[in-house]
């Protein structure tokens, strides 16, 4: 006989089931991961090197992971350059749309200020960008608050470019310089949010603590550029001189504005 | 997976294309899309427009027929650089070409209903008191025209930007993000169509000569009238 046949087998004795320990807290299940939470460069397409412009464009549009991840390599000067040169050219471009409104020598003094205006905003907010998010814990190097900058000013030009033939028929249509300001504006606040969409999403990479001071420094950056349109006026009107020669605070250059809209007239 | 379709041969098939076979025609063939499009918009705005302008007399009929067709198209030229850019930050990872080939699938379907109520729109025309030396812009006729003629229009972009809506869902799973594109899209074509549409003016009938463009065509904008008849009202 086979000892397996002769095997009877006995169930062993059921043991008496403890008392179940009281269940401990439970902790909150890790969230799903997002498009914001997973490290930059884990996409093989997040390391291919931007090395001109029209890829600085289709990255900042469609992959501005790829962007972000470029500007903390070696050598991303030479991305912050090609990005802060298109923007310059397609502020240049938005500048000679919005000096159509004009004509005559607003055709070179619209772009040259918008640029202008553009970059020197720029110029004077990224010390307390830098300032901000350091004090929110970021990590960032200065170089690449460079570059989530000037990646914010790119996506904002080119959104402009976007607007350009929409600004261009209103230009031709209406002589309401107030109207147009107001149309200027709204374009201009559109591309900026959008731009400070990305500049926020670089910096939640960089291990920040606090939103507070990103969200003042927009706050910043936004009175800024708006004092600037006011400084370097007139950018839509015409003038005799190239910069005005009285000062004023944006508010009351837009009364003045809409008040000049209101009896017929252009505010120089 | 879906098979790769010819694009269709007329003009049902083109409305009873699923939205996936559509999505695969933007995908794979978009510049024999573009031109059936085109060529549909040409056809179906082109006739309902020289309804519209028949009230008038036939050289009206000619020129709204041209124009507005011409609103269509440069509308969608005119935001496809900008309606290409917010695709991708809206959440829709979709080209230039694509986007702007579906807004162009959607002003197709528009232009599509607008031609098949092209025979109704003639049969108001037809039943309105004519345009006489008394006409004036407050004649209850002309009002009713413009609102008649303005009432197939909207229903007939209804229709094109519903039509586009789960065609946009095939390049995403968020539906947010489809929503999102179709309204940034559907606010930017409202606000340069209306422009243009004002640029190009007059469609159904003014107090001057019949002309292509009116003189009054690159006089103020659509928007500062409406705000100012409702400050006026106000």
């Amino acid at each position: 006989m086979n000892e397996f046949n002769e095997f009877k087998p006995v169930p062993p004795p059921i043991p008496p089931v403890p008392p179940m320990p009281p269940c401990p807290p439970q902790a909150p299940l890790p969230p799903p991961p997002s498009l914001g939470s997973r490290p930059l460069g884990e996409d093989p397409a997040e390391r291919v090197p931007i090395t001109h412009p029209v890829a600085a464009i289709d990255a900042i549009l469609r992959h501005p992971r790829r962007v972000m991840f470029q500007l903390r390599q070696p050598r991303a000067e030479r991305l912050i350059l090609i990005m802060l040169l298109v923007s310059v050219g397609c502020s240049v471009v938005y500048g000679v749309v919005a000096g159509t409104f004009s004509g005559g020598p607003q055709l070179w003094i619209a772009p040259a200020k918008i640029s202008m205006g553009l970059m020197i905003s720029a110029f004077i907010c990224l010390p307390s960008l830098y300032i901000f998010t350091c004090l929110s814990g970021s990590q960032a190097r200065l170089v690449e608050v460079c570059g989530l900058l000037s990646g914010l000013l790119l996506l904002m030009t080119i959104l402009l470019i976007g607007f350009a033939p929409v600004a261009w028929i209103f230009s031709q249509s209406t002589d309401a310089i107030a109207w147009m300001g107001i149309l200027h504006l709204v374009f201009w606040f559109i591309a900026t949010a959008f731009g400070v969409r990305f500049l926020d999403a670089g910096f939640s990479h960089s291990q920040v603590r606090s939103r507070a001071g990103f969200n003042t420094w927009i706050i910043i950056f936004l009175l800024v550029a708006v004092q600037m349109t006011t400084a370097l006026r007139p950018i839509l009107g015409k003038a005799d001189t190239f910069l005005p020669q009285d000062k004023k605070f944006f508010l009351a250059h837009w009364g003045d504005c809409l008040a000049a809209g209101d009896h017929g007239g252009r505010v120089r | 997976m879906h098979p790769i379709t010819a694009i269709p041969q007329s003009v049902d098939a083109f409305l009873r294309a699923e939205p996936p076979t559509i999505h695969d025609w933007v995908m794979r063939r978009q510049l024999l899309l573009t031109a059936c499009c085109v060529a549909v918009v040409v056809v179906g705005a082109g006739s309902y427009g020289a309804v519209m302008g028949s009230w008038r007399e036939p050289m009206q009929a000619l020129y709204t027929g041209l124009k507005l067709p011409m609103v269509i198209l440069l509308t969608t030229l005119g935001n496809g650089w900008l309606n290409g850019m917010l695709a991708p930050l809206l959440g829709l990872n979709l080209t230039f070409r694509q986007s702007l080939a579906a807004v162009l699938v959607s002003f197709a379907v528009t232009s599509i209903v607008l031609g098949a109520l092209s025979p109704v729109a003639w049969f108001i025309v037809w039943n309105t008191p004519p345009l006489t030396a008394g006409t004036t812009v407050t004649s209850p006729e002309y009002g009713f025209l413009q609102l008649t003629l303005a009432v197939f229009v909207a229903l007939a972009g209804l229709i094109g930007n519903l039509r586009l809506y789960p065609l946009l869902r095939q390049w995403t799973s968020r539906p947010a993000a489809a929503r999102n594109v179709l309204l940034a899209w559907l606010a930017g074509n409202l606000f340069l169509g209306s422009q243009i549409c004002w640029v190009l003016r007059p469609f159904i009938w003014d107090v001057h000569p019949v002309q292509f463009i009116g003189p009054e065509g690159f006089h103020g904008n659509f928007f500062e009238t409406v705000f100012n008849a409702l400050w006026r009202l106000l």
